[in-house]
């Protein structure tokens, strides 16, 4: 099924575009490779590094795209978004970066390190509770008050461009990738990589890694429809949110597989990512390597003719003393 | 102060060579910098990541030049050291990859993540106590009897050279760099890092940092001879190791400062690299950071036109577990 723009709410233009408007601005990360790692897995596994992107995780090229991407007026009144993570930072920078407000709705319990970024780079904090209706009323009322233009965590055409632009980078430093792996919450990050590289390299497969406690994209998959979970439950704080309607289709008809991960497995591949490839990541971030290592995907002979697999190390926000506490408890 | 091959066990010449007898095997590691690091210290930083290095640090590239330097007799019968640290892997890679053996003298309470990666590597470990005589001792004993070469972790031309090839990389990724900061022990990097460095720039400035609890490299500049220590006390350790008769003069003549710090300076340095650079590092390998954000270096007008500063993040093999006793400890 061909990627194009009547499709879906992104293509290859709009990820090239995204790509030209961001680079001044982004990181372009590094590949990182490891011996022991291909050894284990029994493949040659290519890591892009997204944690060492700004903001510490690959949501500042959709946050930038999205910022950059508004005009004039529009801009001058600010952005707003509610966030309990990554997408939080990444816009309070990418708009302190074009000298306009960012105000973040975070809900209370988010995690410390997270919230402390949003701070650092500029973004006003107001605080809501934690249940989604609350997050949602309190940005609709800062909406009001401020006029600002809200910016969704992924279900916009402009965030899952922006987010695309790391198979663009990917796919030019590693040609010979046949298999992309990719953590999965809300879609946006999945759908960008699974529209840029089918468009570059139709044969290529993508894979979604899910925390079995959140995994409601493995379930959607099932059901032919977005599913949602009353309640998730997984260490990693980065992948609790639901599939949009934007992001959805791109999920359901260009992502091959699902692959749902238990904790103990992310903390596993996060201790590796430590140990082996001497970098600090969170846990939704390991996760594309736990998929790799697991045995439904050792077993599952769809992938047998994956040699060359590229996982994406989405982020490295993780407050230490949590991570700490994971090591020690999974002993 | 020219260098030239008759005063130094080095040369421009020796690392360039080295350079093409090891890059097939090593990893060109890349350079990464960060705003926040740049904000806080006031410099432009650039930071080699030695970390990523395979065996996890900077001592493969020296262990790989030794080897390959070696004729065939004497390669067959395998090479012997007597390391409690990154060269004892180093070597044990080294060798493997050229089919030969490698047997290493192990120091009683080395770490254990280190004496891990010599056997992961396939070194043969030969236990010793932990004094300086023992190991000596333990490695002539099995050099007799098999007749296998001694390759010193640091005091050797071939070592130094090795080491050398990181300026090399640096200044082609970054031309632009004024300074360098290196982790010291024996001296072997840094001797390498500043024959190369001082050949192709010589105003660049090269800056030596040091463990308070292990400062023999600052005394013996002072001194204006080699200091050896009775006793370290130091968290780095990697970083306990006196100065040779061949890296005494390049350190005597071609550093051109040493910055002591204290292990809390270090352990701060080490947990910035965590959370803000996101990379691995052990606490011998983030001591340059350390020595940059430093009263000492900030305060010091001799540095004052260094604006764009590499620092070598020399290593990443930590027990996780006594990094986060470090990092509890230092709240």
């Amino acid at each position: 099924m061909e990627a194009n723009r009547e499709k879906y709410a992104a293509d290859i233009s709009s990820i090239k575009e995204a790509h030209e408007r961001i680079k001044p601005y982004i990181h372009r990360t590094p590949v990182l490779t490891s011996e022991s790692l291909n050894l284990m897995s029994g493949r040659s596994l290519f890591f892009k590094c997204e944690f060492f992107q700004k903001g510490g995780a690959f949501k500042f090229r959709g946050a930038c795209n999205a910022v950059l991407s508004l005009d004039p007026e529009q801009a001058a009144k600010g952005v707003v978004t509610h966030s309990s993570g990554n997408h939080a930072a990444a816009l309070s920078l990418a708009a302190k970066l074009q000298g306009i407000p960012a105000y973040i709705v975070v809900p209370k319990g988010a995690p410390k390190c997270k919230v402390d970024n949003v701070i650092r780079y500029g973004g006003k904090v107001i605080w809501s509770e934690s249940t989604m209706s609350s997050r949602e009323t309190v940005a609709a009322k800062v909406l009001q008050e401020t006029g600002s233009v809200l910016i969704h965590p992924y279900n916009d055409g402009r965030i899952i461009s922006g987010q695309g632009t790391i198979a663009l980078e990917l796919l030019e430093q590693i040609q010979e990738i046949d298999a992309i792996v990719v953590p999965i919450s809300g879609g946006g990050l999945i759908s960008g990589v699974a529209l840029a590289a089918k468009s570059i390299k139709p044969s290529i497969r993508i894979i979604a890694a899910e925390p079995k406690g959140a995994d409601d994209a493995a379930k959607s998959k099932v059901a032919g429809k977005i599913i949602t979970l009353p309640l998730t439950n997984t260490i990693a704080d980065g992948l609790r949110a639901s599939l949009g309607d934007l992001t959805w289709p791109v999920v359901r008809d260009l992502v091959d597989d699902v692959i749902t991960l238990e904790d103990c497995e992310i903390i596993e591949a996060m201790r590796m990512c430590y140990e082996i490839l001497k970098v600090s990541v969170e846990p939704s971030g390991a996760i594309g390597l736990a998929a790799v290592l697991s045995n439904s995907f050792r077993n599952n002979p769809s992938w047998r003719d994956c040699k060359n697999i590229g996982i994406v190390l989405s982020g490295g926000n993780v407050d230490l003393g949590s991570l700490w506490d994971s090591f020690k408890s999974s002993k």
